[in-house]
């Protein structure tokens, strides 16, 4: 799997949708359930997927899949 | 005088203000008082005054127009938030007999939902009369300690007491422009846009703190003065945006708080941050909003203190059977004030008069007073869960929980959680082995999301009064 369809998965388990629903333009508020609470949980469960940590102003930039992708891409570089 | 009254004096002595901003869209209080006619018009060819109506959104600027349409037309609002599940709906459906269901609602099922836009009349040009000042203005429906959603009444003269009592504390004015990131129909949300357009101030309306970017976004862009926000949300702000909202310390005359469990740390780091800045913190609750309040740097010794009670609001603190407590004595702490509601719709009197001793409201709440007249609040006598700002019943969950096969019975409290404040966990007694990964599937598909628990704990009995009744604070050991 790649690093875009696993942020897909955590995405769709996350906000309890079909991983059809999911695309690298959904961003936060895109999905009920994809409020701050949400977004949090996104993020932590990225962070342990990929054994990576973000700084918070790496945080605030992270706001669609394609975002998250990228800033995964770049940590694991 | 009601806030209804006041929105059409700005429409008239300030017609070209802005009242709302929501993305592209600006209103000024004379657009804002047309599109009011509008909704009042339509709602008052098909109901009749008392009639109730649900009303839904999370931002929409519709529903701002909706609902003071709904007042002027002489209808009763009962805000509910658009994530509302079918169970809840439904025991609110049955207590308060809606005429209409009107705005964004997910989980409706067989209910009938008006969109906003379907809610205008082209003719509106009928003249409608202020609100009685004691008529029932809304039904906000509390999570309730039986479990059971209990509809308290607040009339206008309750809603225009505590906008008085809120403006006169923090001090706000028309030259406001104040950010609402909470949800517009919960009681926080709806208190701060009766606050702001009271005032004649300008409200811009984002509907969730989700976004930092859009956050920090549309206070650069509309020169906010002010926001509202729940403890969680400041710890959401600083894992996600660091340092960053001190660069808008200049711009920021105030912030409210809502009353949550704030660690002292978080309250420091605001105040580090927003040196000049009036941080407000509010106590209170849907019967009785906004009863005490504390502004940090004011009050920076007693910083974990509620505040001292708002203006023209009194708090006394009494023993169980009724008499007042001697000074620096733990009891409940009660309130009094022309805020406090007037009723429990579809409950009878006696029901009602059991929440006070005298006039005097009985909070629920357990605490003192210190010498220096601080109010302190020991515990939460009530049970209710409050995950990042929204309020779990534990009977709620602990409903779905029980009907599931193997658990014979559950029961669940709040822990603490960093940035959330708490979260759920249940602990339940169960016939068989039971998959609680299995369980969780189970309750996401009943329930909300924040209401669904972060662990379970599989426990040989639960601890219950000779009576019978569940001890839940016993579990939190």
């Amino acid at each position: 799997m790649n690093v875009l369809e696993q942020v897909i998965e955590i995405v769709a388990s996350v906000c309890e949708v079909d991983k059809t629903e999911v695309t690298p333009e959904s961003t936060v508020g895109d999905f009920p359930a994809w409020d701050s609470m949400g977004h949090l949980s996104i993020l932590s469960q990225v962070e342990e997927t990929f054994g990576i940590s973000f700084e918070p102003e790496e945080m605030m930039e992270l706001e669609d899949v394609s975002d998250i992708v990228k800033a995964i891409e770049n940590k694991m570089a | 005088m009601t806030i209804e009254h006041l929105i059409h004096g700005h429409s008239q002595a300030s017609p070209e203000k802005t009242a709302l901003i929501s993305g592209g869209l600006e209103i000024t209080y004379a657009g804002l008082w047309k599109e009011i006619l509008k909704k009042a018009s339509w709602f008052s060819r098909f109901a009749e005054k008392g009639d109730r109506v649900i009303l839904s959104a999370s931002k929409s600027i519709e529903f701002v127009y909706a609902y003071f349409g709904a007042h002027l037309s002489g209808m009763i609002c009962v805000p509910i938030d658009p994530e509302t599940n079918a169970t809840r709906l439904g025991r609110i459906m049955d207590v308060a007999k809606p005429k209409f269901v009107v705005g964004e609602l997910r989980n409706h099922g067989e209910v009938k939902v008006i969109p906003f836009e379907e809610i205008s009349a082209e003719d509106s040009s009928e003249i409608f009369g202020f609100p009685d000042e004691n008529a029932v203005a809304d039904l906000l429906f509390t999570t309730g300690t039986t479990g059971l959603p209990k509809g308290v009444a607040l009339t206008f003269k309750n809603q225009m007491a505590a906008a008085v009592n809120i403006n006169t504390f923090i001090g706000n004015t028309a030259d406001d422009v104040e950010l609402l990131a909470l949800p517009i129909s919960h009681s926080f949300g709806l208190g701060r846009l009766r606050c702001v357009l009271s005032k004649g101030g300008t409200l811009v309306m984002l509907g969730s703190f989700a976004s930092m970017k859009k956050f920090f976004g549309e206070m650069e862009r509309c020169a906010v003065t002010g926001f509202g926000m729940v403890p969680a949300s400041w710890a959401y702000i600083l894992k996600m945006s660091g340092d960053k909202i001190g660069q808008f310390a200049s711009q920021l005359r105030y912030i409210e708080i809502g009353s949550a469990f704030m660690p002292l740390e978080n309250k420091q780091k605001l105040m580090q941050l927003l040196p000049s800045t009036r941080i407000c913190m509010h106590y209170g609750l849907t019967e009785a909003s906004r009863s005490a309040f504390i502004s940090f740097h004011d009050d920076k010794d007693h910083l974990m203190s509620v505040g001292k009670p708002s203006p023209n609001t009194e708090i006394a603190v009494f023993a169980e059977d009724g008499t007042p407590s001697e000074a620096g004595e733990d009891g409940e702490i009660c309130v009094k004030g022309d805020h406090v509601c007037s009723g429990y719709w579809g409950e009878n009197a006696e029901v009602f008069e059991k929440d006070f001793f005298g006039d005097w409201f009985r909070t629920g709440d357990w605490g003192h007073i210190d010498s220096s007249g601080y109010v302190y609040m020991v515990s939460r006598k009530k049970e209710i869960i409050n995950v990042g700002g929204k309020k779990v019943s534990p009977i709620e969950v602990e409903e779905v929980l029980d009907a599931i096969d193997g658990i014979e019975e559950s029961a669940c409290i709040g822990i603490h959680d960093d940035v959330l404040g708490e979260k759920v966990k249940a602990f339940c007694v169960c016939s068989k082995d039971v998959d609680f990964d299995q369980v969780k599937k189970i309750l996401v598909q009943n329930l909300e999301n924040y209401k669904v628990p972060d662990c379970f704990e599989r426990v040989e009995s639960l601890p219950k009064t000779a009576s019978g009744k569940l001890q839940r604070l016993l579990l939190k050991n």
